[in-house]
């Protein structure tokens, strides 16, 4: 529910002073587009999106096809943007934190942590032990729900809807969780600069246990009706393919890079919180197509699973504050500085580079998505040659997340 | 990073003039280069150190030292490590050499950057609009661009009259402080 | 949602998918199993959300004081102000009537409001859902109570916890002299904080503003500390002047009613706002403060003249203000220097006399002068001041100590508090008891103990000094920190022991008789003090400190002056600005109002400013 009126905001935007600005805005509308006449040609030029069930939020690829082979592929991107980095740079270090999650709506929660360690690096923060595993914790409950969300998304584009309705039904049992335990079902807001901001109620790592355990015996359900269901297989193997050189020099990150083949993975090979005294495996796989990609999610799912399980059985023991003393939010200086700090999200590598004048407030939050590679140079890339029906596909595959891009 | 290709890498940097290198942890190096050492440096890091991926290019506005300043981030799946680059150009006019040719991610990155602060990356392959399609003010992440100013003076908050508030301004109560009042715990009572 | 566990299979199956050896065609024919299962189902009446769950504002109104600080950390712009008339308004206490409306068109739910809010009054409620057509769009706009958003309590869900709390509840301790490190001497106690204590402390602050209203002058108090905070020391001098020209003085002795009214101190240790103002004027150079006091200044003469009769608090004020005003200002002072009340009846371990000085030269430095020595009433006239200038200011304190008149209280042994502490002062000789007691609950019996057990340590060895107050402990007048520093320099107290007679024997007095108090007050509150007459106690003594008030010494107005002047009780009846019923002579200070030196501030500028109204009518 904005508070700005939209009848206000329609009155201004076409009320502007300045004649150009105002015929320009105007032909953006649909309302105003006229048809064209072009010669005759078997090229036509296609919006895909920004309201399109196949498009991933908010967002457009204008693509340019001779039949139903993609010639040209432009992505169209800003319809999901709030000027964060601009509004970051407003708010005091410590109202920063309800904002991150907001970045990417699937998969808040790396948001938060990167912001935060960020803060904590220049500030010299140092996160008791208690409060680093339960970020771990909650980061890999996110993944795991990101990638239900995911399946049941990239389901949907191949029509099969019926594990879309699973994945999401069983991502809000992960939601029954997150709110128990950070009060909020989606924007967690768990995360503060310091550590963590409520401890666990009793009981929730038994609970926690039940749902991984549900979770996992889903497992086969979900390959009987979709990983190995043949109309999938058949769509996913061979569409959106990259090699792994292309991969590297297109700047791809996170399961994408993955399924070519090469093992990287933030948490291990330049590792934060705890994430080095956990036992985890990189799934690879080699083909580094739609299928490659989606099966290396399938199978992160279980490394996150894995790696709950420890948490489930190391938290009781380590004890101790979740959060370091941090001075009154109102009166917080932060030392002069700039640091980069970098995760690994459901989607790939998340950075964040934070800028401090030494003042009250950030001087500049840089917020690097993996989505600003995958879903605008790399979809582009990757739509060309393929057919009209497997865009949405390859979008999917990709896990692009408009809302990361547009910041 | 092991020791060794510490060593490496640091002799390595120094064949660049004016370079100054600064190791903030095991895995995080900082250089600051002049602007136009900047491409050499990088071909550098990716030919012979296999700093092959290009994480982010971040721009920060310094506008009291009249100047912008470009930072590369640069990782190297074989080091493990970070490189983060930083230049700095001059505000106006603003203009600097793309690095697509050597890293394809850049070309996102200058577009970004491009749009939120106006600075011209030549020979980078589109510097079209991308989020901000509608939009023909200033690029607003420029630090002169007030968004809160742009926002109170464009749009209206939406206003509240519920009849429990009728109450209390019957009673010779009411709004006393608006939220935009103190907001940020800026401004003076 | 209600987890369908009977689904869940307890084997953990390691699935390996090869997509060569994908499934058969009629895989996905599996999930027919599921056809006969019972759906997952929420019902639709509400339910309450988990126990964390931060839904809509809860704010216990009887809890909020109104402080705002939930308003100053949303980042959304989401809380407004609002003043409920119907609730206390209690500036002195820290309360305040406005309470905290919630615009839910801007709400982000982060619940940085519950989590800063000094009292704790705010929480999140258990409710999921509010939601309604443009029409009723004034029901996104509400004002919390314990009920929350629908009226229907769900219980609490988010609340502050020790983990969540934002605000630093402990002050930056406070070094001090330790007892047998001060006892014979009268060394400065309080060492006064470093930069970077300074620095913590004014960052634990929430800038509500509490202190302010509760001041007596009014200080900017929040301003001060943040430029503390922001390392801006000249600007926190400059924000200190604003309002106060005895902040030398008032960092170190004021009565701080600003801590008192604190938010942080709701649940945890105000902010020490009389050491950073300390802090603040003790860091900026002597001839800087100058410069920034001068600021504003005048820079004509506007050709009246003001006589002000005292150099005290109140009486200087009050100069400060009427010479930035381009006033002409004398100020004639009966003792041999300046300062009042805080030279004379102040120890110096307490209030170092060159910090006072420092006060006073910046006043005098800005052509105000002050001419000691002079006795008005026997060096000049009320009369001749009256004729000589276009306004008098009477600011004489109260330089007369009261007497018990218990008999033998006129024995030479049996001496005053305040004369005492002027002799101290002046470095007047007078014989050291040997055993002393003090009659008197009070910070000045406070500070003539001390000041005796210090003289005693320092001349015979040891502390042998009584205190004796009709009071007990737990309605003592005295400061909490007086008596435990007190006792910790081997002072005895005897709570609830009522004076009776100085026992008097071969013309040499040898103690007090006090017997212990049942109640002070009558039940109109009168003061009638009943005592148990068997409980009879014998203080042995060779000298009796009576400290039981002071009173000013009103003889320099002259009979005729006396006679004109409206009078209350004793005291000198005044209007609301400070001015007598003669139209040329105001009074000011504690000859007015009692002891107290921020009071006296403030009234310093309320008569100054009540002269200057007047003058430029004239």
């Amino acid at each position: 529910m904005p508070a700005l009126s939209k009848a206000s905001f329609l009155e201004h935007s076409h009320s502007s002073a300045d004649p150009k600005l105002k015929n320009k805005r105007n032909d953006m509308r649909p309302e105003n587009y006229e048809a064209q006449r072009q010669p005759p040609s078997n090229e036509y030029e296609l919006n895909f999106g920004p309201n399109h069930p196949g498009i991933e939020g908010n967002y457009a690829l204008k693509v340019k096809l001779h039949g139903d082979i993609v010639l040209e592929a432009k992505a169209d991107g800003g319809y999901l943007h709030r000027g964060f980095e601009k509004l970051m740079e407003q708010r005091l270090w410590i109202q920063n934190i309800a904002l991150v999650p907001r970045i990417c709506v699937p998969d808040p929660s790396p948001m938060e942590l990167c912001y935060s360690m960020a803060v904590e690096e220049l500030c010299g923060l140092k996160v008791p032990q208690r409060a680093q595993w339960l970020r771990v914790m909650q980061l890999e409950l996110s993944r795991i729900a990101a990638h239900l969300f995911t399946f049941g998304g990239h389901a949907a584009t191949t029509g099969m809807y019926s594990t879309m309705y699973w994945g999401v039904a069983d991502r809000d049992l992960l939601l029954d969780l997150f709110e128990e335990f950070t009060g909020g079902r989606v924007y967690s807001i768990y995360n503060i600069p310091g550590g963590v901001r409520r401890e666990l109620p009793d009981g929730f790592l038994q609970r926690l246990t039940e749902t991984l355990d549900y979770i996992e015996s889903r497992l086969p359900d979900y390959d009987n009706l979709f990983f190995k269901n043949q109309v999938f297989v058949k769509r996913a193997k061979g569409t959106g393919v990259m090699s792994r050189e292309q991969a590297l020099e297109w700047g791809v990150t996170g399961p994408n890079l993955r399924a070519t083949g090469l093992a990287f993975d933030v948490r291990r090979d330049d590792p934060y919180l705890v994430y080095d005294q956990l036992e985890f495996d990189i799934p690879v796989e080699e083909s580094g197509d739609a299928w490659a990609r989606t099966l290396v999610r399938r199978k992160e799912l279980m490394e996150s699973i894995r790696i709950l399980r420890q948490v489930v059985e190391i938290l009781p023991d380590i004890h101790g504050p979740i959060r370091a003393p941090i001075p009154n939010p109102l009166a917080w200086n932060v030392p002069a500085g700039e640091t980069y700090t970098r995760v690994e999200s459901s989607k790939g590598e998340l950075c964040y580079y934070v800028v401090s004048n030494g003042g009250p407030k950030p001087y500049r939050v840089h917020v690097r998505g993996p989505s600003s590679m995958h879903a605008v140079q790399v979809l582009e890339k990757m739509s060309v040659g393929s057919r009209i029906e497997d865009i949405a596909q390859t979008m999917f595959s990709l896990d692009a997340c408009p809302p990361e891009v547009d910041r | 990073m092991t020791q060794e290709v510490t060593h490496w890498l640091d002799n390595l940097l120094k064949e660049i003039e004016g370079i100054e290198v600064r190791r903030k942890s095991s895995r995080r190096v900082r250089v600051d280069v002049p602007a136009d050492a900047l491409p050499a440096l990088l071909e550098l890091l990716q030919g012979r150190a296999g700093y092959i991926h290009l994480s982010a290019i971040s721009c920060v506005d310094w506008i009291d030292d009249d100047e912008f300043e470009l930072v590369y981030h640069v990782w190297s799946y074989e080091n493990h490590s970070l490189v983060s680059a930083h230049i700095r150009i001059a505000r106006e006019p603003g203009v600097y050499l793309s690095v697509y040719d050597l890293y394809q991610p850049a070309g996102f990155f200058e577009r970004d950057i491009h749009e939120m602060y106006g600075i011209q990356f030549e020979g980078s392959p589109n510097m079209e609009k991308f989020i901000l399609t509608e939009w023909d003010g200033p690029p607003p992440m420029r630090k002169e661009f007030d968004s809160e100013a742009y926002i109170n003076e464009h749009l209206s908050w939406q206003e509240y009259n519920p009849e429990w508030l009728q109450e209390l301004v019957a009673e010779g109560g009411g709004v006393i402080i608006p939220p935009e009042e103190q907001r940020f715990s800026q401004k003076k009572k | 949602m209600s987890k369908p566990i009977d689904n869940a299979k307890q084997s953990k199956q390691n699935v390996t998918i090869e997509h060569e050896e994908a499934g058969s065609i009629l895989s996905p024919l599996k999930a027919l199993q599921f056809f006969m299962r019972k759906p997952v189902t929420v019902p639709l009446e509400p339910r309450p959300a988990a126990d964390n769950y931060r839904g809509f504002h809860l704010n216990d109104h009887e809890k909020c004081i109104g402080c705002s600080s939930c308003q100053k950390v949303c980042d959304n712009a989401a809380i407004t102000m609002v003043k409920v008339p119907h609730l206390p308004e209690d500036p002195i206490n820290g309360i305040r009537n406005l309470r905290p409306a919630i615009d839910y068109g801007r709400c982000c739910w982060c619940a940085l409001c519950v989590d800063i809010c000094p009292t704790s009054a705010i929480s999140l409620s258990r409710e999921y859902v509010h939601t309604c057509t443009q029409e009723e769009i004034d029901s996104y706009f509400i004002l919390p109570n314990e009920t929350g958003i629908h009226g229907e309590y769900y219980g609490e869900g988010w609340q502050k916890t020790s983990d969540s709390d934002l605000l630093d509840l402990n002050r930056q301790p406070m070094a001090e002299l330790e007892a047998e490190e001060r006892i014979d001497n009268f060394n400065e106690i309080v060492a006064g904080y470093t930069d970077q204590q300074a620095v913590i402390e004014a960052s634990r602050c929430v800038q509500c503003g509490m202190c302010h209203d509760a001041c007596p002058t009014h200080m900017d108090a929040p301003e001060y500390i943040r430029s503390i905070w922001q390392g801006n020391l000249e600007e926190a001098v400059r924000w200190i002047y604003q309002s106060n020209p005895f902040s030398h003085v008032c960092g170190r002795v004021c009565t701080h009613r600003c801590e008192d009214a604190c938010s942080i101190g709701r649940r945890g240790e105000p902010v020490s706002i009389r050491w950073l103002k300390r802090y603040a004027m003790d860091s900026v150079d002597h001839e800087r403060i100058k410069q920034i006091a001068a600021e504003g200044k005048a820079d004509y003469l506007s050709g009246k003249q003001i006589a002000i009769i005292g150099a005290g608090p109140a009486g200087l004020t009050a100069a400060y203000d009427l010479i930035r005003k381009g006033h002409q200002v004398t100020v004639f002072e009966a003792r041999k220097e300046a300062g009042g009340m805080p030279r004379y009846g102040i120890p110096e371990y307490r209030l170092p006399y060159d910090m006072l000085d420092r006060d006073i030269d910046v006043i005098t430095s800005m052509g105000v002068k002050i001419q000691t020595g002079i006795q008005v009433g026997k060096d000049i006239t009320m009369t001749q001041l009256e004729a000589d200038f276009d306004a008098v200011v009477l600011a004489i304190g109260l330089h007369l100590g009261r007497s018990t008149r218990v008999p033998g209280a006129d024995h030479k042994q049996v001496r005053k508090a305040i004369d005492l502490l002027r002799r101290t002062t002046d470095d007047e000789d007078y014989e050291i008891p040997h055993r002393a007691v003090v009659i008197g609950g009070g910070n000045v019996a406070m500070d003539i103990a001390r000041t005796l057990a210090r003289q005693q340590q320092q001349q015979l060895g040891k502390v042998q000094v009584t205190v004796t107050a009709l009071e007990d402990m737990a309605h003592f007048l005295a400061d909490p920190v007086e008596i435990k520093e007190c006792l910790e320099e081997g002072i005895e107290i005897y709570d609830a022991r009522g004076p009776q007679a100085c026992i008097i024997k071969n013309n040499k007095l040898v103690g007090l008789k006090t017997w212990k108090v049942r109640s002070i007050f009558d039940e109109q509150g009168r003061f009638a003090p009943k005592y148990d007459e068997q409980d009879e106690q014998i203080h042995a003594a060779d000298m009796v400190i009576e400290a039981i008030g002071q009173m000013s010494d009103n003889n320099l107005l002259g009979d005729e002056l006396t006679e004109i002047l409206d009078w209350q009780r004793g005291r000198l009846s005044i209007d609301e600005q400070g001015r007598t019923s003669a139209d040329w002579l105001w009074a000011a200070g504690d000859c007015v109002n009692g002891p107290d030196v921020v009071h006296a501030v403030a009234d310093g500028h309320r008569v100054a400013a009540s002269i200057d109204e007047w003058l430029n009518q004239q």
